[in-house]
């Protein structure tokens, strides 16, 4: 069992098609089959610790995701994922830590969070979600001159980007507005300290007064804004620069763009 | 002879104490409603410390001179729950609430003196902006959208209403206001399609005065073309005692991003109405946010100011509003006077003739995607700006954002009634000109958002928090910091008050509440 577990794992990682095929197939998951009132401590649970943001039907709410469509939730067993990322919550993409939540509250949110995922998965329309074909809308060689004219710079079509079309639906243009996941760890720090010692690396902090990076060493360093020059380079910038840019139709033309480079 | 004259002063000073400084003497403050009217140095009575919602001191120990010296006078960490609240504090006690939880705390020690909890209900616990103080006794709001009110000698509860029905999507992180004899309190709830209410309590019984509704109950609606619910007043409101009017921000309407259910401007959401506090009764509404389909309420705080406006000196209110507006009025008839733009917006058209901006229709959520900006967050929100009345800046805690917009017809036309999502989000703090709106210097709080709201003090101090980790005051005239605090990012309003002589400044962040004084001299 456990090797098995690994196993797909190992093939979910290696072949993002392979990942689609693996959702597909689980379109009509087997019912979990909760004790109603575990469901139902679970529901109250959920709607007042992570209703506001994820909807009180777990289907994505004011800025949550829809968790019944999501992938940790897909792989989760009795709450070993969901607890863990409730217990410690997820800063860099805004989601609090819930420290206060005990094991078998956590137990019971899971168990709603799973029936909800059933019930969604085998309901017939009036979900609030984003389906892929929802967004192909924009005309692909539009959207390749828009490429070669903002984007090529950081960007080609047959390097980095190659195959990104097998990727689609909400969360590949997501990426393609402003990477989040890359923003952790895209922009460069190089400090020179009063001394004249040089450093570089990946930006770990940053606010008036500290800066802080990762080294290629591994280590991490900060620094007192005022005793060092420093600067700080960020690819993701452009990226802000482009929001200000698009109009609809250029989003949804470089989205089509992107869907063909499979 | 020396002696006597010394031994006499005390005794003078002794019994004048009881009138000069309530915080001295045994006697607590039995009319927190005369208070309100002239509020003391030595409290912070109110949410916003006092009606006009500028969130402005006029204490002066603490300037640009010394703040480099601010120190930790006390620091108390809160047993359940984040602070976002208020600290009120009068007699000597600080009150403040977390989700179901309401302490007194001693102004003096940080110690606690007691600690009450709701009874705990199903609702969402997302927060809880405050209480307010009536005579003995000091209120919460709850998940489930209940008024509880607690002795706040003993913190036992006296009693407790129901303000709207928890059960049907309301809920209430509100801070009531305390006007005369009404106790003013609202609620939230736009997952559902609910009536827009604010009701008024007898502060001592609980009695209900009035409700207004923003929009109506369908068993009141006359016009069957009005389909638009929401508007909800969760944020606290303004006063004005000469003119008698009550300033609250509504809600943004519900189907949230669903534009065709509910055509027309869905009046009174999104906008700034003017109320009677004595009956409830609408003097004016002004719509900052016309037939909103980006969850952008106009709940943020209606400032009101006294100042010239092209030359003319008038009763003012100003508003940093959640889709990137500012907007001027007249806050006697409602009039609008200035409408422009705060942060990055691309979702209007401009402006109609009675200064509402005008929506354009092709940045309502569509089944693709629109890329909207501000975000869902908005542009600024619910933390208080304040208005520095020596360089005429309102400060606003605001934000460049960019989100994705998503309706179509399956996602029907209840509660949220599509999808939305924040793509990208970089904070600032602005000091814009009052008259003109325009941006007089800005700071980047190295965040997507602040959390901080922001305190300005008549020595040209300014207090708030950047988005990461930091307390800081700032000089009101340029910006440039003065003093930090790595306490982490503050989630709550900054207040000053006066106690034995010394200005203190209480920030929080997470569950814990800092007090910030200058350091004491050697005797």
């Amino acid at each position: 069992m456990m090797e098995y577990s690994r196993l797909l794992l190992v093939l979910l990682l290696t072949f993002p098609a392979v990942t689609r095929t693996a959702a597909a197939e689980s379109e009509a998951p087997p019912e979990p089959g909760y004790p109603e009132t575990l469901v139902e401590t679970g529901r109250e649970h959920f709607i007042s610790n992570c209703g506001f943001c994820h909807g009180r039907d777990a289907q994505g709410g004011s800025q949550g995701q829809d968790l019944t469509r999501s992938e940790l939730v897909a792989n989760d067993e009795g709450g070993n994922l969901i607890g863990e990322v409730t217990r410690t919550g997820r800063p860099d993409k805004g989601m609090p830590s819930f420290p206060q939540l005990d094991a078998a509250t956590l137990e019971a949110i899971a168990a709603y969070i799973h029936t909800q995922r059933y019930l969604a998965l085998t309901a017939e329309g009036g979900r609030r979600s984003v389906e892929p074909e929802d967004l192909l809308v924009g005309d692909a060689e539009a959207g390749q001159r828009y490429f070669a004219e903002h984007c090529t710079s950081c960007h080609s079509a047959g390097g980095d980007l190659a195959g990104i079309g097998r990727r689609e639906g909400l969360g590949l243009l997501m990426n393609m507005l402003y990477p989040r996941q890359a923003a952790r760890s895209s922009a460069t720090l190089t400090v020179t300290t009063d001394d004249g010692a040089e450093f570089s690396g990946t930006l770990a902090y940053r606010d008036e007064f500290t800066v802080a990076m990762t080294g290629p060493d591994g280590v991490y360093r900060s620094f007192a804004t005022d005793r060092i020059e420093f600067s700080i380079e960020d690819p993701l910038d452009a990226h802000i620069e482009q929001l200000a840019r698009y109009t609809d139709k250029d989003m949804h033309d470089v989205y089509a763009f992107l869907r063909s480079l499979r | 002879m020396n002696m006597l004259t010394n031994a006499l002063k005390s005794k003078i000073a002794v019994l004048l104490l009881p009138a000069l400084a309530l915080n001295v003497s045994a006697e607590t403050s039995s009319d927190i409603a005369a208070l309100l009217l002239d509020p003391p140095a030595d409290a912070w009575l109110t949410y916003h410390g006092d009606y006009t919602g500028k969130r402005h001191s006029q204490l002066d120990q603490i300037t640009p001179d010394n703040v480099h010296t601010l120190g930790l006078a006390w620091l108390w960490t809160a047993n359940a729950g984040g602070i976002k609240a208020t600290p009120l504090m009068v007699d000597g006690i600080v009150y403040i609430t977390t989700v179901d939880n309401l302490y007194a705390i001693d102004a003096r020690t940080g110690r606690q003196i007691w600690h009450f909890e709701a009874e705990q209900h199903p609702g969402f616990r997302i927060g809880q902006r405050g209480t307010a103080i009536w005579n003995d006794l000091v209120y919460l709001t709850t998940p489930d959208s209940r008024l509880v009110a607690v002795d706040r000698f003993s913190g036992e509860k006296r009693w407790e209403v129901q303000i709207a029905d928890g059960s049907r999507g309301y809920w209430s992180t509100n801070a009531p206001l305390l006007i005369r004899d009404h106790l003013i309190v609202g609620v939230s709830g736009d997952f559902d399609n609910l009536p827009g209410l604010l009701r008024s309590y007898d502060p001592e019984s609980g009695e209900l005065q009035w409700t207004w509704y923003s929009t109506l109950p369908s068993d009141m609606r006359t016009d069957e073309s009005e389909n638009a619910y929401g508007g909800q007043m969760w944020m606290t409101g303004t006063y004005d005692p000469e003119l008698n009017l009550l300033y609250v921000g509504t809600g943004n309407p519900t189907p949230v991003l669903n534009s065709e259910a509910r055509p027309g401007n869905n009046e009174w959401t999104g906008s700034i109405v003017a109320l009677n506090p004595d009956t409830g009764e609408q003097a004016w509404g002004f719509q900052v946010a016309p037939h909103d389909t980006h969850d952008w309420d106009a709940a943020e705080v209606p400032v009101l100011i006294d100042a010239e406006f092209e030359g003319e000196q008038r009763q003012l209110l100003l508003q940093a509003s959640r889709n990137g507006y500012y907007v001027v009025l007249d806050r006697t008839t409602g009039e609008n006077l200035l409408s422009t733009t705060f942060a990055r917006t691309n979702w209007s058209l401009g402006e109609d003739e009675q200064g509402r901006p005008i929506n354009d229709p092709d940045k309502f959520p569509q089944k693709p995607g629109v890329l909207i900006s501000p975000d869902e967050a908005g542009a600024t929100n619910y933390r208080s700006p304040s208005y520095d009345p020596a360089t005429g800046y309102l400060i606003v805690s605001a934000a460049d954002a960019y989100g994705i917009y998503f309706y179509k017809e399956e996602h029907g036309d209840y509660g949220w009634a599509g999808a939305d999502y924040g793509v990208q989000s970089t904070g600032y703090l602005r000091a814009l000109d009052y008259e003109t709106g325009e941006l007089q210097w800005e700071k980047p709080l190295y965040s997507g958002n602040g959390s901080a709201g922001v305190l300005t003090t008549t020595t040209g101090l300014t207090f708030t928090g950047d988005g990461t980790n930091n307390a800081l005051a700032l000089d009101t005239k340029t910006g440039e910091t003065l003093w930090h605090s790595g306490i982490g990012r503050v989630g709550n309003m900054p207040v000053t008050w006066m106690l034995d002589g010394r200005q203190y400044v209480l920030m929080a962040s997470g569950s814990n509440l800092f007090a910030f004084t200058l350091p004491q001299k050697r005797q």
